[in-house]
């Protein structure tokens, strides 16, 4: 399988080319049992893991509470970690989000984050949508989400860094719900060719 | 239902499925060529959207991952293939049906044998070595289970490390998730964070465990949230 994996390449553009500090030669040495690797590991993708925890949290102790059983979830499963099955930054990624959206969707969480939202007076989705435009106002991700139509970018977005699910999304854009799933799913379709992720 | 479940691999990545769809895709994807290779590609292309929000947490916060980490068992890499593969594409549900029993007997005898020393020991063995035992791994909040199930014996063996107590005068409890609606399936509590219980249950067709913190002595239904949760 010859992948073009565009994390590791943005990764290696970044920290040169060092191929002992790869994250998945890393994390092969944390399964191991490691905990020098595990330190390493966690220098490496712990801006990932904690500013994907946060942006779908918004609340940093919380945050910083999923976080810590991330990594402790990526300690216990490093034995398990399969290159194949993508890179290693993707891996932590998926972790770290699951866990977010699975904190935020319990329904405490759910409540301190729409008194939160209400405190502030913005709805939800606004939110979202205002912040990751601000930030992802930048490089080849601003261009490949500007290959997407506005629908399909706001639904996609909605969705990960909202912590939705589409059914949600659906609810709150006012939208059927097989509008919503298929705007995903085309949405992610024109990213993962934009961003040259390709079997 | 498959028709449908082929396009949730990319609601699926961005973990934009309610529990039931997740559930049903996470029993699927790993069996569909496409849909694995969806999976793979859409939890890349997600990451890629997460690089754009890196974020740092306060220095402190590795010294505390590093303590609790130190104290955290590693999982076996020692799995057969098969078993792999499931447990890394499906971390909410490791099922490992007849063939793999041996297999099953060989990684949780080896890491918890020592540890059997119950008056009955000798029935968890035998749940264990039952040819039609399966195992189920529960995930939640609190870390997790791996329940083993006998249907031809009707029993279950609950093993569980790092358990936190459930809280004065409260208990665990386990049900079946079943089609429709939940069944009890028994009670269990840690000690010192250990968990070795044997349960006998009745007869049902159950798709899944669920467990629940519930007044001690047990309850009917379920009166708090699902705190473990894994399909069978």
């Amino acid at each position: 399988m010859t992948r073009v994996n565009p994390v590791r390449r943005l990764r290696s553009v970044r920290a040169g080319p060092d191929p002992g500090s790869e994250p998945a030669d890393v994390l092969a040495r944390v399964g191991t049992g490691d905990s020098t690797a595990f330190d390493q590991f966690y220098d490496l993708t712990i801006a990932l893991t904690y500013g994907i925890v946060v942006k779908v949290m918004r609340d940093p102790a919380m945050a910083e509470e999923v976080v810590q059983e991330v990594y402790v979830e990526i300690w216990r499963l490093a034995p398990r970690y399969d290159p194949a099955k993508g890179s290693a930054r993707s891996w932590a990624a998926t972790i770290a989000h699951r866990r977010a959206v699975d904190r935020v969707r319990s329904e405490e969480a759910r409540r301190v984050r729409e008194e939160k939202v209400e405190r502030q007076s913005i709805a939800p989705y606004d939110t979202v949508a205002e912040e990751v435009s601000d930030r992802l106002e930048r490089g080849r991700v601003t261009r490949a989400l500007d290959t997407l139509s506005e629908s399909q970018r706001e639904a996609v977005t909605l969705a990960y860094f909202g912590g939705h699910t589409y059914r949600e999304v659906a609810a709150l854009l006012e939208l059927p719900e097989g509008t919503v799933k298929t705007r995903i799913r085309d949405g992610l379709i024109k990213l993962r060719d934009a961003f040259g992720v390709t079997p | 239902m498959t028709d449908q479940l082929h396009h949730l691999a990319a609601a699926y990545a961005l973990d934009a499925l309610d529990i039931d769809e997740r559930r049903a895709f996470e029993a699927h994807y790993p069996t569909c060529d496409i849909c694995s290779r969806e999976v793979v590609e859409f939890r890349e292309t997600a990451a890629v959207l997460a690089e754009q929000s890196q974020a740092m947490p306060s220095p402190e916060l590795k010294d505390r991952i590093r303590d609790e980490v130190s104290r955290t068992r590693q999982l076996s890499p020692l799995l057969p293939e098969s078993v792999v593969r499931l447990s890394t594409r499906r971390p909410w549900r490791t099922t490992l049906l007849m063939g793999a029993a041996a297999a099953v007997i060989l990684v949780i005898g080896g890491v918890l044998g020592a540890l059997l020393n119950s008056s009955r020991t000798d029935d968890i063995d035998a749940v264990l070595a039952a040819p039609d035992a399966v195992v189920s791994s529960l995930d939640g909040d609190r870390g997790s289970l791996q329940v083993v199930w006998s249907p031809d014996r009707s029993q279950v063996v609950v093993f569980g490390n790092d358990v936190p107590a459930p809280g004065p005068a409260q208990t665990y409890e386990l049900w079946f998730l079943l089609d429709e609606g939940v069944a009890p399936a028994g009670l269990f509590d840690p000690d010192d964070g250990r968990v070795r219980v044997l349960l006998d249950v009745d007869d049902l067709d159950g798709r899944g465990w669920g467990v629940t913190i519930e007044p001690e002595g047990g309850s009917e239904m379920p009166t708090s949230d699902i705190v473990f949760v894994g399909e069978i």
